[in-house]
Parts: C-alpha cells; structure tokens; sequence
C-alpha cells in the first residue's frame, strides 16, 4: 500500500499530523484484515486451478494398464480431496477468503476430472455440453456455500460454453434457454459482491463476465429470423453502456467498467457490420409475417431487451443516479427505425453509414470540449475505420478514394494539432 | 441449530451429491454391462480427441441408415427408439426406427435422428448414442492405424461389442477381426 509507505514523508513536512497518519494506518489495518491478503487469495487459487487442470490432464492420458475398478477408485480421489479442503475450509477458516476460494477451485476441477473419467471408462456417451452442465451444476451450490466467487466466474465460463455449445449448433434439436435460467441462479451471488465488497477484484471480474457472457449467448436466441437479434443486440448493448454510466462506476478506472467497454465497442462493431450492403439486400427479400413474428424467440427478445435499455435511459435521464447520457446509449431507438426502414427501402444502409459519421464527429467534439486526445482520436478512428470500410464496397474513383483519405489523415493532424495547442494556450 | 451447522449440513449433502452423480454413472453402466444383451455393430473408426476426457476413437456405424416413408415426419436430433435384429454373421441389421417405445420383447436401442434427406430418397441417417471408445493417450493413433490396415485387408472385420438393456447401452469394447482394439495396438507396439 503505498499511501502508508508515504505516511513518515507527510508527516515530515507537515501535511498531516502523527495523529492522523496512526489514523490511516488504523484504517487500512481493519480493512485490510476482513479479507485476507489478497496476494494469499490469487496464488491459492492459481494453484489449486492448475493442480486441478493438471489432473483433469494426467487422467486424459486414460491409463490402459489400471483395472476398471482401480480407475473408478481413482476417479474418486480428487474428488474426496477437494471435499475434504473444502469442509476443513467451512470449520476452521470459514473468514479466510484465500482457502475458501482455492478450497473451491480446486473441488469445482475434481468434479470435472471425475465425472470426465467415469465417462471415459465406461465411454459413456453424452456431447461436451451434456458434460459441461452437469459438472457446473454439481459446483453451483459451493458459490453459496463457500462464498466462493473464482466458483462463480468458473460457472458462468460453463454456462456460456453450454449455450454455445448447444445454441451455435443449428443441427441440436435442443435449444438454450436453461443458459438464461443458469446465469439468474448466480445474480444473487454477483448483488451479494456489490452490497458487501464493491471494491473487491472479484466484482471487477464479475463486471466483465457477465456482459461478455450475455454477449455471447444472445445470438442461441437465433431460429428464422435472426435478423431481429440486430435489435436484440443494440438494445443489450446500450443496456450496459446505462449500466456502466450508473453513479457506482463513476470515478472507476475505465478498464474496471466491463459493461461500458463492451457496449460502447460492441454497438461500433455492429454499426460497421451492417454498414456493407449486403445484409440490408438480404433483409429486403424477408416478409416477416405477424403469425411468424409471435412465434419467434428473436423477437421477443428484441422487444423485451429494447423495453428494458428503454426503461433505464429513461430512469437516467430523470434521475441523478447518472452522469449524462453517454454517446452511443440511444444508437438503439435509432435502429429500430432504420431497420423498419430497411425493410422497404435502399436507404437504410446510407441512414448507418451517415449515422457512424456523426457518431465520430460527436466523440471528436467530445474529445475537444473534454480537452482528451484520447477521446478526440477515438472519433477520428471511427470516420477512417468508416472510410476503410467504403473503401472497399463501393464503386468511388481512386482519385476520390485518395483524396478522402488525404482528408481524414490530415484531420488526424489538424485536430490532435489544434488541441495541443489549446492546451498550451490554457497553460499560459 | 446455529448457522454453521445448517452450512456444514448442506455442505454434507452437497458433497453427497457430487459423490453420488459419479457413481450413479458407475452403477448404471455396471448394470448394463453385467445383465445386459452384447451386439455387434460393423464399424469406421478415425481419431480425435476432447479436451476434458483424453483421446478417443469416433465410431461410424455401418449399419446407420434406413428408408422411412414419410421424410417430413422426422426432425434432426428427435430421439428415436431402433429396433435391431441380428443376421447370419451375428452382426445386427435395422429393423426398424420408431418415436415409441418397442412393445414387445424385441431388441431395441435408444438413438438420435442424425439427418434425414430432403430429396425424396426418404433415408434417415442414426446417430447411435455410443460412438467414443476412448483409449489411452499413446493408443488411439496406433489403434487408428491398425484399423486402416485392417480395412485394406478385406478378410477382417471391425466391429463394436455393445451391452444394451431396456434401450440404454454401454460400448464394450472395440473388435479387429476378433482381437480388442486395445491387444492390436498393444502387439503392434512389441513387433
């Protein structure tokens, strides 16, 4: 903790009196031990996560020599091993984060390698998915039991392979709506995070795994007409920009706000794609009838995702719980139009591209009025990625070509140019 | 009862649980392997492997396909009961594919519907639910091997010893002529 490595240096030179700085000591003492050396808590469990891999590894190997009753006992062993960490754990250490987390780890890889050499000895049949959703809902309930949140994450990796697994596999009969159902199990653990330990790592990677693993699984959603998921996709995506624009992660560092990342630079790559003609060709040869559309999963899901990021930008707006309304957060009521529109007309693709145009030239006035270069560049991006991307697919001269990017190069210049000059003009 | 020990409780049974799902497995599998009826089906072997449960051998079967009459009453994945009859040889043939349960006491085997054409050829494709004979890491790519050679050797046949019971079934092994798989390789590995 460097601030208490700097506590002699201030009182030194008066900044703060002794007092104060025994204050400060006090202070990060109590809260330093009510979770236990953090650095206790990330080697524990790296290492119960590698021992537990390594042994999912050597029982891979499938030992020929060993007799079927010497593998069944020996499928058991991790598994008894890691039972007993983690019982040892609940009755001696039940407040020592670091041996409930590896205790955990290390017991959620013994279920996997023991379910995984049962299946091998008696090749019992079943896909990897199959596999995968009985061996983390065998681990689910130590996320309560321990309090165990690497558990957590490792569930939520699981559940985001299931749905894949069975959603991305057009030729699977079933389908994945259990993953929803799976991931609402472990929402109380993540509320739990929040309210006790908003500041903890774990939180942190909660915030990027549950984003990305909505991410990822909304497209099993897909059964006709997958087009509607482009809805479904800007109004989730907005939802967490809403989300990462709430008062709690204000004055977060960027990196820690998965929802915002994820968002902001999920609607930019979805606007790129469908900057190309060619969905919008295809999307005009659809009839979506209303009989077809009160059957479809994807558009239930459009409309229940677009009522939800509605609800909240507008709770944002009226209430103080928020700073602003971030950029990109309404891009998603501008779609629906343009993607009604698209059903009938050639100018929905131009309504995009024009739409990424003004998206750069707002981040870039963002960026000025900011005084952020960072920001500034980021809009520039956007218009170049937008010109490259027109570079392409469409039939300009290259003279035109050319000159457009001459432009934009040179706007990279004026524009970063120009604002460092301002800030040396404010600086004097 | 304090809080600890409704925790430690439920601990108990959770690691009851996790103990009892394994062995469940074991248990079924043993029953079927001890009571259940061996069938032969003629097989095609090649070598892949999963990430979780080491090498293994994916088995075709030979005998996968059969003629339906109608192609549109049979979607991919639906599970399917296959009602087996055993020829000349003792290896089985299709009988038939139904959506119900056999009634009367003839073999049968739960399965899924692979593919169905929809060209009016009506032929549906099954996919038998024990198509990994998983093998020891160093094995499955000699076993691979021995098993191309014993295809360009027409005289020998490949095929899997399955155990089934009430429709469940338990691959028990795999046959070159009618030597295991696994004494193949081994006595590849000593030449």
């Amino acid at each position: 903790m460097r601030i208490l490595k700097d506590l002699p240096e201030l009182v030194k030179a008066d900044v703060i009196n002794q007092e104060t700085a025994a204050r400060i000591q006090e202070y990060y003492k109590s809260k330093g031990s009510s979770s236990g050396n953090p650095l206790f808590i990330v080697f524990g469990i790296l290492g119960a996560i590698l021992v537990g891999l390594g042994i999912i590894l050597i029982m891979a190997h499938n030992w020929d020599e060993l007799s079927r009753t010497t593998k069944t006992g020996l499928a058991f062993l991790p598994l008894l091993v890691g039972q007993g960490l983690c019982f040892y754990a609940l009755i001696k250490k039940q407040d020592n984060a670091a041996w409930c987390e590896a205790g955990s780890a290390f017991l959620f890889f013994a279920v996997g390698a023991s379910i995984a050499l049962v299946s091998q000895i008696y090749n019992i049949p079943g896909s990897t998915g199959t596999f995968l959703l009985t061996w983390v809902l065998l681990c689910l309930p130590l996320v309560y039991l321990m309090k165990a949140s690497i558990t957590s994450l490792l569930y939520i990796g699981g559940i985001t392979y299931y749905a894949i697994h069975l959603g991305y596999n057009s030729y699977s009969f079933s389908n994945s709506y259990l993953y929803w159902l799976l991931l609402s199990i472990i929402l109380p653990h993540y509320y739990q995070l929040y309210q006790k330990k908003p500041e903890s790592n774990f939180l942190i990677f909660h915030n990027w795994a549950i984003p990305l693993s909505l991410t990822i699984a909304l497209v099993t959603v897909a059964k006709n007409t997958e087009e509607l998921l482009f809805i479904a996709y800007f109004s989730l995506f907005s939802l967490f920009i809403s989300t990462g624009n709430l008062t709690f992660f204000t004055g977060q560092k960027l990196k820690n706000n998965g929802y915002r990342l994820i968002g902001s630079l999920g609607t930019l790559v979805v606007l790129f794609f469908l900057s190309f003609n060619w969905f919008w060709k295809n999307l005009r040869k659809e009839t979506f009838s209303i009989t077809q559309l009160s059957t479809a999963p994807e558009f239930y899901a459009a409309v229940i995702i677009s009522l939800l990021a509605g609800g909240l930008l507008i709770f944002q707006r009226k209430s103080k719980a928020s700073t602003g309304i971030p950029l990109l957060a309404p891009v998603f009521i501008l779609f629906i139009f343009i993607f009604i529109a698209g059903l009938y007309s050639t100018a929905a693709v131009v309504l995009i591209n024009l739409l990424i145009l003004v998206i750069g030239i707002f981040t870039m006035k963002d960026g000025a009025e900011k005084n952020h270069l960072g920001i500034l560049n980021l809009g520039l991006l956007i218009i170049t990625a937008l010109v490259l991307c027109r570079f392409f697919d469409t039939d300009l001269s290259f003279v035109i070509r050319g000159i457009l990017f001459v432009f934009v190069g040179a706007g990279f210049f004026g524009a970063n140019y120009w604002l460092l000059n301002k800030r040396k003009t404010n600086e004097q | 009862m304090n809080s600890k020990k409704v925790l430690l409780i439920t601990f108990f049974l959770v690691a009851l649980v996790q103990l009892y799902v394994p062995a469940k497995m074991i248990l079924d599998q043993e029953e079927i392997l001890k009571t259940g009826t061996p069938f032969k089906f003629k097989t095609a072997p090649i070598d892949p492997n999963d990430p979780f449960r080491g090498k293994y051998i994916t088995l075709n079967y030979a005998e996968n396909e059969v003629v339906v009459p109608k192609e549109e009453n049979w979607l991919m994945g639906e599970p399917i009961y296959v009602s087996l009859q055993t020829d000349k040889a003792g290896f089985i043939k299709i009988k038939a594919v139904a959506k119900e349960k056999p009634a009367n006491n003839q073999a049968f085997v739960k399965a899924k519907v692979g593919y169905v054409t929809d060209n009016g050829s009506r032929r549906l494709t099954i996919d038998y639910p024990f198509d990994r004979f998983y093998m020891e890491e160093s094995k499955a790519y000699d076993a691979e091997q021995a098993y191309q050679q014993a295809q360009r050797d027409t005289s020998q046949v490949t095929y899997a010893l399955v155990s089934i019971k009430n429709g469940n079934a338990v691959l028990k092994d795999v046959f070159i002529g009618s030597t295991s798989i696994s004494e193949v390789v081994k006595a590849r590995k000593l030449d």
